[in-house]
């Protein structure tokens, strides 16, 4: 309130970096639609690796050379992005979503920054998993040079933490786009 | 519901083609693995019952806008959709169950998911429908009777 409304304001920075995608006219039902491509993303992302994992469950010597062995297969490793990206979630979506804005003479403003450090720490972690896969994906994957179908299961696994960190940023425009309207209409 | 007699035995049919084509894609090749494409599509609306009482109340000023475990219902709900469309693809992937018990699953749960939203659906979740019946074609014609119908009480 104290702050001009302005395309420069600062506290936008935690908010919602792309204000152009508010315009989007999808009416009343923007919050709902936003909310359940969030989860179908969320579940794409998590069905891309178990794809990988049940493809590397069930891989199968090749058949015109039934010795050859299976070089690799998805082991724990694979989980550990994926399960930074979860948690990463888990603690973005755990913060008040008016603390991080900062307004004052809204609770403890003192919070303010607790929050956006616990913002921080979401965000890191959901960066550090996709970081992770595509590390894992170079290292396990491409530089030992495995043949295209054992690859696969890296890029699932990269493919996975990008829709992860997808729906948490289409959740996160979802749920506060529309509070600055209300706010409008309650002043 | 204004639609009347007509929607209803329309819409029996219309589970009853999906649960058969559900039952035949497990039932032809003797792989009852697709059988958990049916209870997906099932539980789906589910969390969407469960939470939608608990947002609104006398105080707030919009239905259903802006509360905690709405969105959760919702998120969950989409989660299990598309679970129930990805389950068969990827057990095909990995071939788990031949191509065609994953294409017949897949239509038969569709047709037992568009059931169960057609059925008992609010605005925007019949919104959802329309976005999603683009695969199932035929029956796209029938929502956009039905959201015809609904705007008379708006």
């Amino acid at each position: 309130m104290s702050l001009p409304r302005s395309d420069y304001d600062p506290r936008r920075v935690c908010l919602n970096p792309f204000p152009f995608l508010e315009n989007i006219n999808l009416g009343k039902h923007r919050r709902a639609l936003g909310v359940y491509l969030a989860g179908g993303l969320f579940s794409l992302g998590i069905w891309a690796f178990l794809d990988a994992t049940i493809l590397s469950a069930h891989a199968h010597p090749p058949y015109n050379e039934p010795d050859y062995p299976v070089p690799v297969h998805v082991t724990f490793a694979d989980w550990v992005p994926g399960i930074c990206s979860l948690l990463g979630i888990l603690v973005i979506n755990l913060i008040d979503k008016d603390r991080v804005r900062g307004d004052e003479g809204f609770g403890d403003s003192r919070a303010v920054w607790r929050a956006r450090l616990f913002l921080f720490v979401g965000f890191a972690l959901m960066a550090g998993g996709l970081a992770g896969s595509a590390a894992l994906l170079v290292l396990k994957y491409v530089l030992p040079g495995y043949p295209d179908q054992y690859q696969y299961y890296g890029f699932a696994n990269v493919a996975e933490n990008v829709f992860l960190m997808l729906s948490a940023v289409v959740l996160w425009i979802a749920q506060s786009g529309s509070g600055e309207y209300e706010y409008n209409l309650s002043i | 519901m204004a639609a009347g007699l007509k929607t209803v035995i329309l819409l029996s049919f219309v589970l009853a083609v999906g649960f058969l084509m559900i039952i035949l894609s497990c039932a032809l090749w003797s792989n009852w693995l697709p059988l958990f494409v049916a209870l997906t599509f099932v539980v789906a609306p589910l969390p969407n019952a469960l939470f939608s009482h608990c947002g609104a109340d006398d105080f707030s000023t919009d239905y259903g806008e802006g509360s905690g475990p709405i969105d959760l219902g919702r998120f969950i709900t989409a989660f299990i959709v598309v679970t129930g469309f990805s389950l068969p693809l990827v057990l095909a992937h990995s071939e788990i169950i031949k191509p065609g018990a994953s294409v017949m699953s897949l239509i038969g749960g569709g047709c037992v998911w568009l059931f169960g939203r057609i059925h008992a659906s609010s605005d925007n979740e019949r919104l959802l429908i329309s976005a999603c019946s683009l695969v199932y074609g035929t029956i796209l014609a029938y929502t956009a009777a039905f959201r015809q119908d609904d705007s008379d009480f708006e």
